[in-house]
This record gives C-alpha cells, structure tokens and sequence, in this order.
C-alpha cells in the first residue's frame, strides 16, 4: 500500500478478515450473549410452565377474577366475594401507608439524631450515638416483632374494651383512643361532592408555584429576602379556606366513638397495631442509617467552608443553613435514596405483626390455592413500582444539584 | 433504564424459581433419569416416586413442628406427635424401617408449594381435604387418618356461648388455612361482622390471644383442645372451647399428583394401622400370630402374599411392630390434648366410628 505523496490521500484502512476484525468479534459475541441468555430463560420458564401444568396448576392471571374468600386482618368492611385483584389493592394501599409515614419518621428522626451525634453537648452527642449503634445492628424483623410485643401485645395498654379515651378539652369528643389493638383518631367525612374542592385546590397549588418562581427570580434580580417557603404556603392556605367555603363546607370532622357493645370504633380514623408496629419499627430502624448518612456527608463537607462561614459572622443556624446543609444533602442524597428503597421493601416484614400488607395477603391467598408463581410476580411488579417511582422523582432532584464536573 | 432493570428482575425471578422446582418433581432423589430440557417429560409416569424414594432409602416427610399432639419438637430435638407417627409408619412400610424419615416443618403457607416443587416426598400436617386443594394445588389426598372439626375458642371471662355473640369481635386464625376461609364464609352466611387477625403460626397467634388482642382463636377442635390445656396448665385464664361444630376438617396425608404408585404404597401402609386394629393386632402380638384366619395370614405376609404395590411383603408387620396400630397411635397422643376415641368419629367402624378400610386382599 503506497501513499502518493503529491496529493494528500486517505489511506484506506486495511481491514483484516472477518474473523479476526475486532467490530465483527464485539457484535457477534454480543449477539450470541444474547441468543444464550434467551435460551436459558426460554429453557427455564418452558421448564416452570410444563411442571405446573403437570401438576395442575393453573398457568394464567384468571385468579384475580375469583372470589377472595378470606377476610383481610382489620378490614371488616372488606367483602369476601370481591375479586382477588380488590385484594391486592387493598395490600398495595396498606405497603404504601405503612412506607409514606415510615419515610416521614425515619427522615426527621435522620436528621435529628445525624445532627445530634455532631452536638458538642456531650450527653446529647452520647445518647444519639447509643441510638444508632443500638438500631443499626438489629435485624428490622426483630424490632418489629420487638415493638408489636412489647408495646402492644404484652404492653401497658389496655385491651380494647377497657380503653383510655382522651377527650378534646372541654368538649365529650374523642380526640384519641388507645389501647393494644386499634386506636382511634379523628378523621373527616364527606359530606358533599369534593370536585369544587379539589379544582380549587389545583387551582392554589398552580398560584403557590407561580409566587414560589416569582420570589425567587426576584430574589436574583434584586438580592431581596424571597421568603419563599411562607409566601407559597400563604397561598396554599388561603386557596384551602377558599376551596372549603366555596365548595360549601363538604368536609365535617368525624370523632372517634366507641361503639356501644365496646367492640367498635366508629367513626374517625381507626389506626392499627400492626401497621403502627411496622411503621414506627421501621422508621425508627431506617432513621439510625439516615442519621449516619447525614453525619457523614455534614463532615464531608470541607471544614474550610464552615470557616468561612465564620468569618463572615453567620450564627451557627445560618452556617448550617446557608453553607453546610446545601452542600451536605448533595452528598447525602443517593445513600438516602437507598434507605428509603430498604424501608419500602422492609415493609414485607409485617406480616410478623399481622399487618395486611401486599405480601402477608399474598401469603394466604397462595396458600388458599392460587398459584405461588404468578401471585408472587405481581407482588414483585408492585415492590418495583414502588421503588423506581421513588428512585425516578428523587434522581430528579439529585440530578439538580449534582455537581458538574463529569 | 426502567426496562433492563424490569428485565433483570424477572430473569432473577425464573432463574430462583427455576433452582427451587426440579424436573421430575424429587430434588432429593438418587434417581439416574436425565433432568433433560423441555422439562415436560420425567417424573410424570407413575412408578418414578416410589422407586425414587426406595432409592434414596428416605422418606422426606413435610410436618408441624408447634402443634402439640400433632406435631410437636420435644426438649431431646426429637420430633414427636400423631401426624409424625404417621410418617414413620410411611417409612416402616416402604423401607422397612421406621426411624429412616427426614422431617421438614413447614408454616401452613408454604406446605403447598413445598409438596409441589418436590422438596418433600408426602405431607402429614394436619392438613383437610378440599376440592381446591385437589385440583388446584396440584395434590392427591390419602386415607383420612383423623376426623377433626373446626371450632372457636374463647376466654371463660367473656361469658359467650354461640357465634353470634362475637359480633365485631376480633377472631385470631392462622393464615392459608381451611380455617380462615370457614371463618369467613360462615360469619358471613350468618350476616355476623368481624375483624380477623391473621398470623403465621401459633407461636405468634397464642399471644396475641392471651393478651386480648383477639378475643376468639377459631382453628381445629384438636388443636383447641391442645392449646387450652396448656395455656390453662401454665396458669392462664380459663378458656371455653364452643360446642358449635363451624366445618368438616378431614386430615389425612398428601402427595403430590401424578404419581400413583408412590400414592397407594403410602395410603396402603397407612390405612395397614386401621387394619391391624380391627383385627385385634397391636406391636405386641402382631409378629407371634400363629392362628390360620386367611385375611389375618394376607395381612401379616405369610406365603409371600404380594399384591403388586410395590411394598415388601410383610410390611404391615413391620409398621406395626415399630410403630403401632391405630388405636395406639392415637392413645400415645390425642388423650394427653383432651379428646378419646370413644363417641368420636375417630373410632373403629365396628364401634360406630368411621375408621373403615379396605380388605388387603
């Protein structure tokens, strides 16, 4: 091969034969990756199908079509010949319960106790460190069967039809009931259509977000305080008072009653032991990890930062606020993602305490005779969606403030 | 993104399901048949289980491990119990040797799938024939060895004698029980409402109950029995089990279908105890016989007598000198937990109850 050396010409690349072509070798190899792994999965579920026909067992979703025939724990308005799939809503809204309120408790617990191991107030700097080293190295199973038996079942509430009611001041009205098995609290009922409700709702959250933007462009132009937060919330407020008298007061406040065979609580919202030992269990267990999350990422930040804060003559709230913190929850974020991820999964844990979360239902309708390998693939669908939705909005704000470097 | 790791998951999925269900339906055999492709075939044909489990020389045997009587672990480790006699006299009659049986305790959930994906060769665990069960949890259910019924327990205190006294009551029942369906559909024919609280096992459910969260235990008259007796012989509140009979609850041994032959050696072995009692033979005497009666001759195996089920030919000998007879199955359980034969459908079919087996002829 020659180049002419009057014109500048391409070389043209030599190309070697195709079994020695480095792009042939990559895209053959990954085909036949590929064709391989489908193989096996085919060989494999072709393997599962024909033994479940074998046996009998029915191959398709049409169970959820069937009747349930067991009562779900707690639920006794829940009619038996409902379909399997109002079952599996049900199980889905309790897992999303018992993992909202978690992740609320476990967050503010986080941050108080990850903070607090940062104190230099020596007792207070103990007790969180107690804290965490006490939680984090017990499995989550054991402290929720922990706080089910030893604050309820074995605990120092009464049973139900001994229980303590706690009156609003002045008034005969419930404001808590308690004992060791279902508390009540005040709840609201409907008692008009909500449609006029929630559009002025809507309405008010669009105006929150409008100021929220307004302030905080004025803030860059201008340098003024934006006092954002108060602003939005300010709105939202008053579109919640315009909402709840324009759509003419269809929302009441509901008291908790005890029903007079002192076996029912009626009205109100009924809150069970099952669900408050996972939840508090829980929060609690995920909040010793988020609270060394948050003091590790506080001490990453460069000490140089804080001492510029101090030069500058910011109180400590101010350092916090302003320097720390923002720098602190960038670090901070992916390790909590995978906190909240955990206690959403840890939710399963429950049906050690009788809680009618997704899998406990699961658990019974199989062994009441639907099949084991579809019902567990819709419990496995449900956890997932639970996880990526979670993983998706808070990467959204990960992404925000990431750094820019790569 | 979301797609591969949808992807991965469900591959995981199949991968783990795949190792857990086998082939031919026996993980644990010596069986030299090739787990091939296709999966379709193997372990269908009838001969596979019995000949499998005579190869490995074990019966892998699903059992309670938490219900007194029935199926219980004692102080020594060893597991002791109605439903465990059972699985010896299983492993007396196929291997001729009571003490070659491996016990798995399973929860109520999982005894299904468990017998389904082969990891125990029969299931003895307090567990009721329904159609469900036979057709769509894939099993074939044996001889009824223990006529029970189910029932609702309550603390003596509550002063409640009938169903309808529980209205808006919580009711303890074990999960992925016959129980808990009964409960539902009967408090439900009868417009009673309920709250139900479902546990795992009873180590769970006993005190929940003591404590009051729940104030009915609904579960097998048996099993109430058992368990009144020992909360009320650890000093607790005095319980009351109610006469209403809420269901049929006929326990008997399971296999899983499609496997006749290992089905009948099972049903043949157990159905050998009930014989043995109504001819009046127990561990004692059974193995010094020496009179001429033709069918007690069949019986015990003399002259070779094989009917071609693939057991030995003097195995009911063998499982009734290492184990016993009916009556002293039952008698070495079930009086210690409250009940007797006498007056129960349990009984021998010449006194009136419904233990009545085929002639081994």
């Amino acid at each position: 091969m020659t180049t002419e050396t009057q014109e500048p010409q391409r070389r043209e690349l030599a190309r070697p034969p195709f079994y020695r072509d480095v792009r042939v070798i990559r895209i053959v190899g990954q085909a036949l990756a590929v064709l391989v792994v489908i193989g096996i999965v085919y060989w494999l579920v072709n393997n599962l199908l024909s033994n479940m026909d074998r046996l009998g067992i029915s191959t398709s979703f049409d169970f959820l079509f069937g009747p349930t025939n067991t009562a779900i724990p707690y639920h006794g308005s829940f009619d038996p010949r409902s379909p399997v799939w109002q079952m599996v809503l049900i199980g889905v809204k309790n897992t999303f319960l018992a993992a909202f309120f978690g992740i609320i408790l476990a967050t503010i617990m986080g941050v108080v106790v990850g903070v607090s191991r940062l104190s230099e107030n020596w007792l207070v700097a103990r007790l969180a460190t107690f804290y965490v080293e006490l939680f984090r190295n017990i499995p989550p199973l054991v402290i929720i069967i922990f706080f089910g038996a030893a604050v309820f079942t074995a605990g120092p509430f009464p049973i139900f039809s001994e229980s303590w009611e706690f009156n609003f001041p002045a008034t005969d009205n419930n404001l808590l009931i308690v004992n060791n098995d279902r508390w009540g609290i005040p709840g609201f009922t409907q008692t008009s259509n909500l449609l006029l409700f929630y559009v002025v709702i809507a309405i008010g959250v669009i105006g929150a977000i409008w100021v929220w933007r307004r302030r905080t462009k004025n803030f860059e132009r201008t340098g003024q305080p934006h006092h954002r937060v108060v602003w939005s919330l300010g709105v939202l407020l008053l579109a919640l008072i315009v909402a709840y008298f324009a759509a003419g007061q269809p929302l009441e406040i509901s008291w908790p009653v005890i029903s007079g065979n002192r076996r029912r609580i009626d009205g109100g919202f009924i809150i069970n032991w099952g669900w408050m030992s996972v939840t508090i269990a829980l929060g609690l267990y995920t909040a010793s990890h988020l609270g060394e999350i948050i003091r590790g990422s506080i001490l990453a930040v460069h000490r140089g930062q804080s001492e510029a804060g101090n030069a500058l003559a910011l109180s400590a709230f101010q350092r916090y606020r302003f320097v720390i913190l923002p720098q602190a929850t960038r670090i901070a974020l992916p390790p909590t993602i995978n906190q909240y991820l955990n206690l959403v999964k840890n939710t399963s844990l429950g049906t050690a305490v009788g809680f009618a979360e997704i899998t406990a239902l699961t658990k019974t309708s199989v062994g009441n005779g639907r099949p084991a390998f579809q019902s567990f693939i819709i419990v496995m669908g449900v956890y997932l969606v639970f996880s990526l939705t979670i993983s998706l909005v808070l990467n959204v704000v990960n992404r925000r403030l990431e750094l820019e470097t790569r | 993104m979301k797609i591969s790791k949808l992807l991965v998951a469900v591959f995981a999925l199949m991968l783990i399901l795949a190792a857990c269900s086998s082939d031919d339906g026996d993980d644990d055999t010596a069986t030299t048949e090739e787990a091939g492709g296709g999966g379709g075939d193997g372990g269908g044909s009838s001969g596979d289980k019995l000949a499998a489990v005579i190869a490995a020389d074990v019966v892998v045997c699903g059992v309670n491990d938490g219900l007194p009587g029935f199926g219980v672990v004692d102080d020594a480790g060893e597991y002791n119990g109605f439903d465990v006699d059972f699985c010896r006299v299983v492993a007396a009659g196929v291997l001729g040797d009571a003490d070659k049986v491996e016990y798995k305790p399973l929860t109520a959930d999982v005894r299904f799938t468990a017998l389904q994906s082969g990891d125990i060769d029969v299931l003895i665990r307090n567990t009721t024939w329904t159609a469900t069960r036979d057709g769509q949890e894939g099993a074939t259910f044996l001889f009824t060895t223990f006529y029970d019924g189910q029932g609702m327990m309550v603390p003596a205190s509550t002063g409640f004698t009938t169903l309808e006294d529980l209205a808006d009551a919580n009711i303890c029942v074990l999960s992925g029980t016959t129980t808990e369906l009964n409960l539902t559909s009967v408090f439900g024919a009868r417009g009673i409402p309920f709250t139900s609280v479902v546990f795992e096992d009873n180590a769970q459910l006993q005190p929940a109950y003591e404590a009051g969260q729940c104030e009915g235990w609904t579960s097998d008259a048996s099993q109430l029995a058992a368990f009144k007796s020992s909360i009320e012989g650890a000093g607790g509140d005095e319980q009351f089990i109610m006469a209403e009979i809420i269901s049929k609850e006929p326990l008997g041994p399971v296999v899983s279908d499609g496997n006749t032959n290992w089905a009948q050696a099972v049903e043949w072995s157990v159905m050998a105890t009930v014989q043995a009692w109504e001819f009046g033979l127990d561990s004692g005497n059974i193995s010094s016989y020496n009179g001429d009666d033709p069918n007690i001759l069949n019986f015990i195996g003399t002259d070779n007598f094989n009917p071609g089920l693939g057991l030995p030919s003097d195995f009911a000998v063998q499982v009734v000198t290492q184990v016993g007879n009916y009556e002293e199955i039952f008698d070495a359980h079930i009086p210690a937990i409250g009940l007797s034969l006498e007056g129960s459908p349990n009984n021998i079919w010449t006194d009136g109850g419904l233990m009545y087996v085929p002639p081994y002829r």
